[in-house]
């Protein structure tokens, strides 16, 4: 089974639910971690809500010389592995789309989208379904 | 799959995975100072010293490092006996003399009831506990730009003739993966300074904002076969674009449709 | 002559023989490390200088010849003359005219160069045979049969007493599981320290599958004060080649290494050569003795550091990387150089190995105890009148080796406590002399076998003051990689510093025995698991004099320093020696009067008792 994003820029209103349900669902020693996902503006009162991509041949996977990324084969979904992970910025750095992130509130870990295991909070929040998560195939 | 006891519980492992893996995965707590996931395991530490015996040995027990214990069927473990105790705590009790100054060590020495060293304790030591995680995750970067030099209490880590090291290329791999933070580095006016070497920052290209040195991304280019540009703008700016690239494929979607 | 056939051996040792035995006279001067100090080569040189010009009937120039160490160093340099034994000891470069006119033209005796054995009066006998010395009496040599009695460097000496006849038999007439299944049945186990079950390594090493196997030796002998290794490299090369190709066939390994210590130059050398003359002679190589058998030697340089004799460390220092051990628990004869299984024996135990195979596993099962078979060679040093290198059976005495072979004390005093296993072996008391030596009494009673050094001390010596120094030694040796090594044996020495200063308290104590505890089961190598006993095996046996040192602030050897003072009594004749010898003239006094030392200007530097000629100055 496979899952995507259905993302509809026409129905975001850059409301940024999105944003606080990932940060809370990332809460760990009771902080919320850094949102993996931000409605942008590309014009004036236009949104699109940006996330990692979960690329096929994805440039961090290629980046990390110390395999710390690696796709999750039940939810499809890239995880880092903080355990492996040495924060050298490489992914930051190399992720096209700047999908890999700092999260300053958690000591500088590298954090990026997990698909949340496989439930997305963000879809679950999003008002007005602009993010769906939907099975393909 | 092989069965292993741990503190009197049967436990399924897979056959030669690490001990203390399957250790820590039962949610039992050992203290460890130079085991890292992105590492081949190396012993220098000791801390993760478990107690194994086997039924067919009657009674003859032996002391692993579980970090590099390969798991096979049969073995009886023990993670938190008296002498075990006692095998840690003087480890740490060891660390502390050589570096008293050190928090990390402080914090993990409290938990064993030592306040301080019984050592006299070396007020000009450094923090560096010779777990070799610096050299090690050098080398799986494929550089190893510094090593270990020297024997014993002398040793110390350091890059070729304690000169610039003509392999580094600014990484911070190894500042980051020390346990307790000796090596240092800074960054100031797109110049990274480590092990005495300046590295040039990269800044993007829009906004100037630096993620990591020009050798680093050369070195993933090269050895990863990374477009150049993915390294030109800043994680900001390519989340700014992308979503102007999809904005401008949403907006002509619906002039098409229109 | 290339030897391509097994049939061709037995010519060539003929006519190997029958030249040898053409040489009426032999001449044999010892160029083993403690007679080279002594200006040996120059000797020969001046052999060689004389007969070159003035030709004698029966002795050859071929026949003067430079041997490995004879054994006796105490006593060199020594010059041996065949067939009759004779033993010429401490000779000089000017003493050779006169053997040459005495003894190599009319047949009679330097008497003044004569081994002079003690009677129980107090009176001196000469001794004309080595054979007939104590020192040599008592011994037995296996490993170091051809040590001092071949010249290194021609293999037709090699060849001419037995040599590769093993070989030979290994390959004409052995599969290679019987040779494994020989040595095992003979018990051999290594002489490297661990005393593992030589057959039993081999056996492990044959049967793993795999496309590469190394056979590989140590002679990293890194133990300060052993030379038993260096004396076979040096003094018998080819015994060792012998025994690792003999091996190679039993394992089914192509490649091979010696692995030599960077400080034993001569070794090198030597080995080389006779690698050299062994491919020459089809002894190693393609298809060795005209047989299937492939394999080859090199030698590798050690990395100078102690903790590289350690099989992992030894194996990737081989493999170029930096000497230090590996922490896996996986064993090197499983995977070792270069993750392929390993055979690693120590240079004595190939040594061994072709005697085995000539004389067969149950004439040397026979030979030692049961549980340790055979002879082992030691390296006796320190205060013992005879030093030098012996070979006695397993299971003979402390006693009779450092008595009756060693001849006790130096100089008569008493003595204290030898010690065994290099620096972290241990130190054992009188009451431990009647022990028999063999690998598990040795380590029963606290001590090691290790691979043979033997230290002998007098009752000038301070055990706490011992336990320091060995510790020190360790210290530095240590490679610095795990922490119960590197930080453990540095606090035990700091400790043990503070109690020879008298600065130490019980409490100290008390906290060294539990750190030598952890330091023996935490430690990742050999190193640090035994780096503790120097401390552990004098404080069991001479626990008093440390309570001395830490309760009444005195070290009764008086050898530390700062617990002791010097003082005149009344034996004192007032000749003014020690006043002139004084450096910091703490001492006053007139002739012919009583001297007095001012306790505060004297440093203790011991310059007054040894100048003294009367006992008048005393150490408390
Ligand atoms: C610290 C340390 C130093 C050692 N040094 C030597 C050495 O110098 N020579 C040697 O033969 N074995 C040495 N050994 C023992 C070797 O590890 C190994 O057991 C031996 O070479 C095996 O050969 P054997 O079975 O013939 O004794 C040392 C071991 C340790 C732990
Ligand atoms: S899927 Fe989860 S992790 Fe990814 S952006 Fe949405 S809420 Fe955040
Ligand atoms: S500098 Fe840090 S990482 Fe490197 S050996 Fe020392 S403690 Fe370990
Ligand atoms: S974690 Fe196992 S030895 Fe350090
Ligand atoms: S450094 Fe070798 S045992 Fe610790």
């Amino acid at each position: 089974m496979k899952f995507q994003f259905e993302v509809k820029p026409s129905l975001c209103t850059g409301c940024r639910t999105c944003e606080l349900a990932c940060a809370f669902s990332h809460t760990r020693d009771k902080k919320p971690g850094r949102s993996r996902i931000y409605p942008i503006a590309y014009a004036p009162d236009k949104f699109v809500p940006v996330a990692c991509l979960q690329c096929d041949d994805a440039a961090c996977v290629k980046s990390c010389m110390f395999g710390a990324l690696k796709r999750n084969e039940t939810t499809g979904a890239i995880d880092l592995d903080r355990e492996r992970c040495v924060k050298c910025m490489a992914c930051v750095a190399a992720c096209p789309f700047g999908c890999a992130l700092v999260d300053e509130g958690h000591d500088n870990e590298i954090v990026k989208c997990d698909l949340c295991g496989g439930d997305p909070a963000c879809a679950h929040f999003c008002p007005t379904k602009a993010l769906v998560y939907k099975k393909i195939g | 799959m092989v069965n292993i006891t741990i503190n009197g519980k049967v436990v399924r492992a897979t056959e030669g995975e690490m001990l203390l893996d399957v250790i820590r995965r039962e949610g039992i707590n050992i203290p460890t100072l130079c085991q890292h996931d992105a590492l081949e395991p190396a012993g220098n530490c000791r801390l993760c010293m478990v107690e194994i015996t086997r039924t067919e040995w009657d009674g003859w027990k032996k002391y692993v490092t579980s970090c590099l214990y390969p798991v096979e069927e049969g073995l009886i473990v023990s993670t938190h006996t008296s002498e075990l105790h006692e095998i840690r705590k003087t480890i740490l009790d060891l660390l502390l003399a050589n570096s008293p100054h050190s928090d990390v060590l402080q914090k993990m020495a409290e938990e064993y009831g030592l306040h301080k060293t019984s050592y006299e304790p070396n007020l000009e030591g450094d923090n560096c506990i010779m777990c070799y995680a610096c050299t090690r995750i050098c080398e799986v970067l494929g550089k190893s730009a510094i090593s270990p030099v020297m024997r014993g209490h002398e040793k110390v880590i350091a890059p070729p003739f304690g000169e610039e090291p003509p392999d580094c290329i600014g990484c911070l791999a190894c500042a980051h993966i020390c346990p307790t933070n000796v090596i240092t580095w800074t960054d100031e006016n797109l110049t990274r300074t480590i092990w005495k070497k300046k590295f040039e920052l990269i800044a993007c290209e829009k906004c100037g904002k630096a993620t990591i040195s020009r050798d680093f991304a050369e070195y993933l280019i090269e050895k990863r076969g990374l477009p150049k540009e993915y390294f030109n703008t800043c994680d900001d700016c390519k989340r700014v674009e992308l979503a102007q690239k999809m904005g401008a494929l949403v907006d002509k979607a619906k002039e098409v449709a229109l | 002559m290339r030897i391509d056939s097994i049939d061709k051996l037995a010519a060539w040792r003929d006519e190997c023989r029958k030249r040898l035995d053409s040489q009426k006279k032999k001449v044999l001067v010892c160029l083993g490390p403690g007679c080279l100090a002594g200006g040996s080569d120059k000797i020969l040189e001046e052999f060689h200088e004389i007969l070159s010009k003035k030709k004698i009937t029966d002795v050859t120039l071929e026949a003067v010849k430079k041997t490995g160490c004879h054994g006796f160093c105490a006593q060199g340099p020594l010059v041996i003359i065949e067939p009759e034994g004779i033993f010429y000891t401490k000779v000089k470069k000017a003493h050779v005219k006169e053997i040459i006119e005495t003894t190599l033209e009319k047949g009679e005796l330097v008497e003044k160069l004569l081994y002079k054995e003690r009677n129980g009066d107090g009176t001196d006998h000469a001794i004309v045979d080595y054979h007939d010395i104590p020192f040599y009496k008592y011994q037995k040599r296996i490993s170091l049969r051809n040590v001092g009695q071949i010249d290194p460097d021609r293999i037709t000496d090699y060849i001419a007493a037995g040599g590769y006849s093993a070989l030979a038999k290994t390959l004409s007439s052995m599969t290679p599981q019987e040779v494994i299944d020989q040595i095992t049945k003979s018990g051999l186990r290594g002489r490297g320290g661990g005393g593992f079950p030589t057959g039993r390594k081999w056996a492990t090493c044959a049967k793993i599958e795999s496309d590469i196997r190394y056979v590989l030796c140590n002679g990293d002998e890194g133990d300060p004060g052993a030379f038993m290794d260096r004396c076979i490299m040096e003094g018998d090369p080819h015994s060792i080649l012998e025994g690792m190709i003999i091996c190679a066939y039993a394992v089914g390994s192509r490649e091979g290494y010696i692995y030599v210590r960077e400080e034993y130059p001569l070794a090198v050398i030597n080995l080389q050569n006779a690698i050299d003359s062994a491919r020459e002679h089809g002894f190693l190589g393609e298809n060795i003795m005209g047989t299937d058998l492939c394999y080859d030697i090199k030698i590798a340089r050690g990395g100078g550091a102690f903790v590289c004799g350690e099989s992992s460390a030894l194996m990737k220092s081989v493999a170029g990387e930096v000497g230090e051990p590996r922490a896996k628990y996986v064993r090197s004869v499983v995977k070792g150089l270069h993750d392929k299984p390993t055979v690693l024996n120590n240079v004595e135990t190939f040594a061994t190995i072709p005697v085995i195979i000539n004389e067969g596993a149950d004439w040397f099962a026979s030979i030692g105890t049961e549980k340790s078979t055979g002879t082992k060679a030691f390296s006796l040093a320190g205060k013992v009148k005879n030093t030098g290198l012996v070979e006695v059976p397993m299971g003979v005495t402390l006693r009779k080796i450092i008595f009756d072979i060693g001849g006790g004390a130096l100089k008569d005093r008493k003595f204290k406590a030898v010690q065994t296993g290099g620096p972290s072996g241990g130190c054992l008391p009188e009451d431990k002399l009647d022990l028999p030596v063999d690998f598990d009494t040795l380590t029963k009673a606290g001590s090691m076998m290790g691979s043979g050094g033997m230290i002998v001390m007098d009752d000038r010596t301070c055990m706490v003051a011992v336990a320091r120094y060995f510790l020190g030694v360790l210290v530095k040796e240590s490679c610095g990689k795990c922490v119960p090594c590197r930080e453990g044996l540095y606090q035990l020495h700091k400790l043990c510093t503070k109690i020879t200063k008298g600065k130490a308290t019980e409490d100290d104590l008390n906290l060294m025995e539990n750190l030598s505890r952890v330091i023996s089961v935490a430690s990742l190598c050999g190193l640090g698991q035994s780096g503790p006993n120097p401390f552990v095996s004098t404080l069991r046996y001479f626990r008093d004099e440390y309570m001395a040192h830490i309760r009444d602030k005195k070290c009764p050897a008086g050898v530390c320093r700062e617990l002791i003072t010097f003082n005149i009594n009344d034996q004192c004749t007032g000749c003014l020696a020690c006043i002139a010898a004084c450096p910091v003239e703490a001492i006053t006094g007139e002739k012919k009067k009583l001297h007095v030392i001012n306790q505060d200007l004297c440093t203790k530097c011991g310059s007054c008792y040894e100048v003294c000629n009367f006992d008048a100055v005393d150490i408390k």
